[in-house]
């Protein structure tokens, strides 16, 4: 089946015209081992061809590690003789930023012998604008096609077609004035031909500059940025966490509805809790996952999110992030996972590694439940300051304010001592134009996300879980989890939580906790005795302070699950997205360290000052 | 009479002059801010200059770029004479 490259630098409206062209039908596979998408789909028209999407790029000439993949791996498909031909999409409004790129394409085109077709996108907003491109000018200057098209309208799309069923011509000798331009040649090339065919005036950049003022304004940008990050917080709770709940209460229901029938009571009981509770670890994140790429997806296609990064730029530097990291670690406070996704938009290397360290330290909705268990075990319900201060509420800002400080504090530790060792590049970041967000390419894109993260991590996560059940319920069949082969691990791992004043059942709930933290609670409730531990914490509370565990314990706990990395789902998902076990494992390693010797720390203090 | 000075230094509305980088910028840095269009000899107008020094926006063509210090320092430039 022939193929063709669809390429174009960033914001030039690119997956748009993919989706147009395809109907929506992509098929998205990483690079190995960098974060970026190449979508496939064959062209609604001409089923028999597949548009191949590659990343967008400013420039063949790669200034980091990943670009250089991305350009490699473009360099190599043009080599493919099933590859027939090159859609190049360049944006019509701002040509001189697209040209440079669009003349290495030809150049690169022309060596290998390929076609290329170059697409002015945006056409419908310059002509809205009152302003135009001479395209037969740039046609003649390029001495390739170019057709004027909008993506978004669709206009122009039925000529790009008819150019993609043409017959192609007869191979020739490359042109040698093309071939042989180094890229030096060609800058000056692009911007000589910028201000001879481009648009005249900047009608467009005053009307974006006119809202930059207010979203970039110190008070106005402010509030808005602030209101803004409150409401994709916020979209991630109101809108999946009824979904979340839809998917527990679907997976209860039909466990119930098959359980019953079942007649081994092994099968019984492995069908119930590791099938479907396997199952439901990771389905349960699917909502938030997909929530929260949408919404992000409406922020970057409205030309917001760029604005974002600006603004907390600077704060971040200081820990050696960029303003671009901010986004993912906001939605790590929800959940790691659409966190790490939403890491891929960082386009420097080293600054994506050291915001997928600063996650695992914010404060995920998982801790909640332990969190809360915790500090109405351990902290008074009283108030100071006549009411206006609860000492558990400010326990609870405490503990997630420790764990955000705890992420940048690491985070800045290590770009300190790691400066040279991971590509950097500068923060140069283009502010797109505002628009009106397409939904369809923003939800498919959520739906693709989703589909990732079930495909790829759910095996994982569904492995381990089934395989925590297994420990738990054997060689006594669930009878008592005391005396099963987790009981006897719990017995083994004892030593190593005894010095901060636990035995060996909080050492099991700990390593329960693996599959997901809020499993801690479940556990002990079921080491306790007490049935329904998740939904009414008050009697597991009581059970915990009528026993002789120490408040420095109780605390030591809290730090603890505030920094170790206890969730199998983040560890995939780390392992696929920045495609190095080996990072995970570090990072697993030593965020269990950290917060072992954290503990210790605040169990000794406790008992100095407590007594 | 024409002053010199980094693109950092402009404030929101300044037009300048691109005279060139300084040796400080690795060179794939340069060569990425020229091909963004940033050449010297361009026109380039700083649009915004936020507060608690986030990175200026400027324009260069008709396409809208943010620059942070680190970057923005190392670019020499000359004020047109429409800011004196």
């Amino acid at each position: 089946m022939s193929r063709i490259i669809l390429i174009g630098s960033p914001n030039s409206g690119k997956s748009l015209l993919f989706n147009r062209l395809t109907g929506l039908s992509q098929k998205v596979a990483n690079f190995p081992g960098i974060t970026v998408d190449v979508g496939s789909g064959k062209l609604q028209a001409l089923p028999h061809k597949v548009l191949v999407d590659f990343p967008g790029t400013y420039s063949l000439q790669a200034i980091s590690a990943e670009e250089e993949v991305a350009v490699d791996y473009f360099e190599r498909a043009l080599e493919d003789p099933e590859v027939e031909q090159v859609l190049c999409v360049i944006d019509a409004t701002r040509l001189e930023k697209s040209l440079l790129f669009t003349l290495q394409v030809i150049r690169d085109c022309e060596r290998n012998g390929k076609k290329i077709t170059v697409l002015a996108n945006m056409m419908d907003v310059l002509e809205n604008h009152g302003l135009s491109l001479d395209v037969e000018g740039l046609s003649a200057a390029l001495h390739t096609r170019v057709l004027p098209i909008s993506a978004r309208s669709g206009k122009g799309i039925a000529e790009v077609i008819d150019e993609l069923a043409a017959p192609l011509d007869e191979p020739r000798e490359p042109r040698a004035h093309l071939v042989d331009t180094p890229d030096v040649i060609l800058r000056g090339e692009a911007h000589k031909l910028a201000h001879r065919y481009g648009p005249e005036g900047d009608v467009l950049v005053r009307s974006q500059n006119r809202l930059d003022s207010f979203f970039l304004h110190s008070f106005t940008g402010g509030i808005s940025f602030f209101l803004i990050m409150y409401l994709l917080f916020q979209s991630i709770f109101t809108m999946a966490a009824p979904v979340m709940d839809a998917v527990e209460g679907s997976l209860a229901l039909m466990a119930n509805a098959l359980v019953p029938l079942l007649g081994n009571q092994i099968v019984k009981d492995f069908t119930s809790d590791a099938l479907f509770g396997g199952i439901g670890a990771f389905l349960v994140f699917v909502p938030q996952i997909f929530v929260l790429t949408f919404v992000i997806g409406l922020l970057e296609d409205s030309g917001y999110m760029a604005r974002a990064a600006l603004i907390c730029h600077k704060p971040l530097r200081l820990f050696g992030l960029t303003g671009k990291s901010f986004i993912p670690m906001l939605s790590g406070v929800a959940c790691a996972i659409p966190a790490i996704y939403a890491a891929r938009a960082i386009d420097s290397p080293r600054k994506r590694l050291l915001t997928y360290i600063a996650i695992p330290l914010m404060p995920c909705s998982a801790r909640l439940p332990v969190y809360t268990l915790l500090i109405a075990a351990f902290i008074p319900a009283g108030t100071a300051f006549g009411g206006l201060v609860g000492w558990q509420g400010l326990a609870m800002f405490g503990i997630y304010f420790f764990g955000m400080t705890m992420g940048l504090l690491v985070t800045g530790l290590i770009s300190r001592i790691s400066k040279d060792r991971y590509t950097d590049v500068p923060f140069v970041l283009e502010l797109p134009p505002y628009r009106l967000p397409g939904l369809k390419p923003i939800v498919r894109n959520a739906w693709n996300r989703s589909k990732h993260f079930v495909t790829k991590a759910g095996k994982i996560i569904f492995t381990v879980t089934v395989l925590i059940w297994v420990l738990g319920y054997f060689p006594n069949y669930g009878a008592d989890l005391g005396q099963s082969w987790l009981g006897h691990l719990g017995h083994v791992i004892e030593p190593v939580f005894s010095p901060l004043g636990l035995d060996w059942r909080y050492g099991v709930a700990i390593f329960t906790s693996f599959a997901a933290r809020e499993v801690f609670v479940g556990t002990l409730g079921t080491i306790f005795g007490i049935e329904g531990a998740d939904d009414n914490l008050v009697p597991l509370v009581e059970h915990i302070q009528g026993s002789d565990l120490a408040l420095g314990s109780g605390l030591a706990l809290l730090v603890f699950f505030a920094i170790s990395l206890q969730c199998v789902s983040t560890l995939a998902i780390l392992a696929k997205e920045s495609a190095s076990r080996s990072l995970t494992l570090k990072m697993f390693l030593g965020y269990f360290s950290l917060a072992y010797v954290a503990a210790l720390l605040v169990y000794q203090v406790t008992g100095l000052i407590v007594g | 009479m024409a002053v010199n000075l980094s693109l950092w230094s402009l404030k929101a509305g300044d037009r300048c002059e691109i005279l060139g980088y300084d040796d400080a910028l690795a060179e794939k840095y340069k060569i990425r801010l020229m091909e963004f269009g940033f050449h010297p000899g361009e026109c380039v107008i700083c649009l915004q200059s936020p507060s608690f020094g986030a990175p200026k926006v400027y324009q260069v063509s008709n396409t809208v770029f943010s620059l942070d210090d680190e970057v923005a320092t190392h670019v020499s430039v000359r004020l047109s004479a429409a800011n004196e």
